[in-house]
C-alpha cells in the first residue's frame, strides 16, 4: 500500500510535458480511428432547430459572423450547419460581420454551402454585407437605419441594386437573427442593442467558454436557444441530418474529456496523500 | 492543388507546430511564430479598418462624386484639397471623388469625427498629446451613454423578470424544463449569490451561513466555466490536428511530417548544445 501511495505522490509531480503528450495522443487517435459515440441534442440546440424550422420560404434571416481562424473549429461547423438548414428551407440569408476576419469565415461558409451545395443565387437568396468596424455602434446603426451602416455590400455592389435588399431598412425587418459569436462584439451586444429593443427572435452559437456568460439570456428568454462550441455544432448537424466537421470531432472531444477528468481526480488524490504525509511527519 | 495553396499549407504547418513547440520549452520556432502573428494581426486589422470604414465611410462622405461640374469658391477649394491628396495617394482618393453610395453632396458633419480621429493620432507627439484627451473623452462619453440604457434594459430589468420564477402549475422535477425544484434552486442561488456581495454586514452567524451557500453556487458556476473552457480548448486542438492531418497528406507533399521532423531534429540539437554549454 505504501509503495502504491509513493507511486501516486511521484506521479502527482510528473513533468507536465508528459501530460501534453497524453492529451495529444487521446485527441489524435480518435481522429484516425473514429468510435462513433452517440450524439444527443440538448434542449437549447433543439430550440434553435425548432425556431428555424418554423421559418417559411422567403423569410429573412440575419446571420452575423463574429469569429476568426482562432475559434474556427468551434464556431464554423455550427455556422455551416445553420446555413444548410436555412437554405434547405429557402430562407433568404443576410450576412453581416462585426469581426474583420468574420468576413473571410463567411465567404468560406457561403462557398461551401450556398454555392457548392445548394447552388443559391447571390443577391436573390443570400447577400454578404461584409465587415464594418464600430462594434455595438454598428448594431445600433443597423437597428435604426441599415443603409447608414451599409451602402455597399462586401463586393462593392450598391445595396439599392441588390434585389433581396428591397424592403430591408432596419433589423426589425428580419424574421430571425443568429449570431455566430466568439466574443466581443457578439451575442451579448446583439441581445442588448438588437433583439431586446426590436423583439426579433434571436438564436446564437458561441464558443464553449462563452456559454456560461450567455446562458442567463437564454434562461430569461432573450435568446431562443444556444449552440455551445463543437458539441453544439455536432448536435445541430445531427438534428438536420447532415454530419459534418462538428460530428467528426466529437469522439476526440469525449475521450479527451474523460482523460482530463481522470487527471483531475488523480491530481487531487496525489495532493491529499501528500498533504496527509506532510502532516504526519 | 496549385503551388500557392501548397505553400500556404506549409506556412500554416510551420506556424502551428512553432506555437506547439512552446509546450516543450521556449525556442526560436515559437518566437518566429509569435512575432509573425503579432505583426500580421496588427497590419491586417489596420488595413481592414482603413478600407472598410475610413476610406469608404469617412472620406466617401466628405468627398463623394459630385453631380456635374464643381461650382463655387468653397466647393472648388474643398475638392482642391481632395485632388491634392489624390496626387499623393491615388488609390485612396481616386479621380473625381469617392463613390460609395453616400450621395453627391459632402456630409460636412463628418469633419468632426475626422478631427477627433486626427486628435487621437496626435498622442504620439508629446507636445500635442493633450489633444488626444478630447478624442478619448468623446469616445468614453459616447460609449457610456450608448451602453447605459442597453445594459440597464437587457442585463438588469429583463434579467430581473427572468429571475421572477413561478412555483405553481409546474411538475415537481424536470431535468430539462422549468420545474418547482429547479425554480427553488434558481431562487436560492440568486438570493444567496447576491447576498454574498453585500459587504455592509459582516459575514457571521446566520447571515454568514446564507452567504456560504452563495459561495457554493458561485463555485459551481466557476466549475462549469472551467469545464467549458477545457471543452473549448480541446475543440481548438482538434481543429489544429484536423488541419495538420490534412496537410500531412501526399497532396501537400507531407508538409506536417517534414516540418515536424525538422523541428524535432533542430530542437534536439539546440537542447544538446545548450546542455553541453551548461556542463562546460
Amino acid at each position: 500500500m505504501e509503495k502504491f501511495l509513493d507511486f501516486i505522490v511521484r506521479a502527482g509531480s510528473l513533468d507536465r510535458r508528459y501530460i501534453f503528450v497524453v492529451i495529444a495522443l487521446v485527441v489524435m487517435l480518435p481522429l484516425f480511428f473514429p468510435l462513433n459515440l452517440p450524439i444527443r441534442p440538448t434542449v437549447s440546440s433543439q430550440t434553435i432547430y425548432d425556431t428555424v424550422e418554423k421559418l417559411e420560404s422567403g423569410d429573412k434571416a440575419l446571420v452575423s459572423f463574429e469569429y476568426g481562424p482562432s475559434t474556427k473549429p468551434e464556431i464554423h461547423p455550427m455556422a455551416i450547419a445553420l446555413l444548410r438548414h436555412l437554405f434547405e428551407k429557402d430562407v433568404k440569408v443576410y450576412i453581416t460581420c462585426l469581426w474583420p476576419d468574420g468576413q473571410f469565415m463567411a465567404m468560406e461558409a457561403i462557398q461551401q454551402v450556398a454555392v457548392n451545395q445548394y447552388q443559391k443565387v447571390y443577391g436573390e437568396d443570400y447577400v454578404l454585407l461584409g465587415f464594418r468596424p464600430g462594434n455595438e455602434a454598428v448594431i445600433k446603426g443597423l437597428v435604426s437605419n441599415f443603409r447608414k451602416v451599409y451602402t455597399v455590400d462586401a463586393q462593392g455592389n450598391f445595396l439599392d441594386d441588390i434585389p433581396m435588399m428591397n424592403g430591408i431598412n432596419k433589423v426589425a425587418d428580419f424574421d430571425y437573427l443568429f449570431s455566430a459569436s466568439a466574443g466581443y462584439p457578439g451575442t451579448v451586444e446583439w441581445v442588448q442593442y438588437a433583439a431586446d429593443p426590436t423583439g426579433v427572435t434571436m438564436g446564437t452559437g458561441t464558443t464553449s467558454i462563452q456559454v456560461n456568460e450567455v446562458m442567463p439570456y437564454v434562461q430569461a428568454g432573450q435568446i431562443k436557444g444556444i449552440l455551445g462550441g463543437m458539441p453544439g455544432a455536432a448536435e445541430y448537424e445531427k438534428l438536420i441530418g447532415q454530419p459534418g466537421i462538428g460530428t467528426s470531432g466529437m469522439d476526440a472531444q469525449s475521450v479527451a474529456h474523460i482523460v482530463i477528468v481522470g487527471f483531475i481526480i488523480f491530481g487531487n488524490i496525489s495532493f491529499f496523500v501528500e498533504r496527509r504525509r506532510s502532516k504526519k511527519y | 492543388m496549385n503551388g500557392s495553396e501548397i505553400f500556404g499549407a506549409w506556412v500554416a504547418v510551420f506556424l502551428t507546430l512553432g506555437i506547439f513547440s512552446y509546450l516543450y520549452k521556449d525556442n526560436p520556432f515559437y518566437k518566429i511564430a509569435e512575432h509573425v502573428f503579432v505583426g500580421v494581426s496588427a497590419g491586417y486589422w489596420m488595413s481592414m479598418f482603413f478600407w472598410t470604414q475610413i476610406q469608404p465611410n469617412l472620406f466617401g462622405r466628405l468627398w463623394p462624386v459630385p453631380e456635374g461640374a464643381i461650382s463655387g469658391f468653397f466647393m472648388r477649394t474643398w475638392y482642391g484639397i481632395y485632388n491634392f491628396f489624390g496626387v499623393l495617394l491615388p488609390s485612396v482618393f481616386p479621380d473625381g471623388g469617392i463613390d460609395k453610395g453616400h450621395g453627391t453632396h459632402p456630409h460636412f458633419i463628418y469633419i468632426i469625427p475626422f478631427i477627433l480621429g486626427v486628435m487621437m493620432l496626435l498622442s504620439v507627439v508629446s507636445k500635442w498629446s493633450w489633444f488626444a484627451r478630447l478624442g478619448i473623452a468623446y469616445t468614453v462619453g459616447m460609449a457610456a451613454g450608448l451602453r447605459a440604457y442597453a445594459f440597464l434594459n437587457s442585463n438588469v430589468l429583463v434579467q430581473l423578470k427572468g429571475s421572477a420564477v413561478s412555483f405553481v402549475g409546474l411538475d415537481w422535477f424536470s431535468l430539462t424544463d422549468a420545474s418547482i425544484i429547479n425554480n427553488v434552486i434558481i431562487l436560492i442561488g440568486t438570493i444567496t449569490g447576491l447576498l454574498y456581495f453585500y459587504f455592509s454586514k459582516e459575514h457571521k452567524g446566520t447571515f454568514g451561513k446564507v452567504t456560504r451557500v452563495g459561495i457554493y453556487f458561485l463555485m459551481i458556476s466557476f466549475g462549469a466555466s472551467f469545464g467549458f473552457a477545457v471543452m473549448g480548448r480541446i475543440s481548438l486542438l482538434i481543429g489544429r490536428f484536423t488541419d495538420l492531418i490534412t496537410y500531412g497528406s501526399s497532396t501537400y507533399n507531407y508538409a506536417s511530417l517534414w516540418v515536424l521532423l525538422l523541428m524535432i531534429g533542430l530542437l534536439a540539437v539546440w537542447t544538446f548544445k545548450g546542455d553541453k554549454k551548461v556542463a562546460s
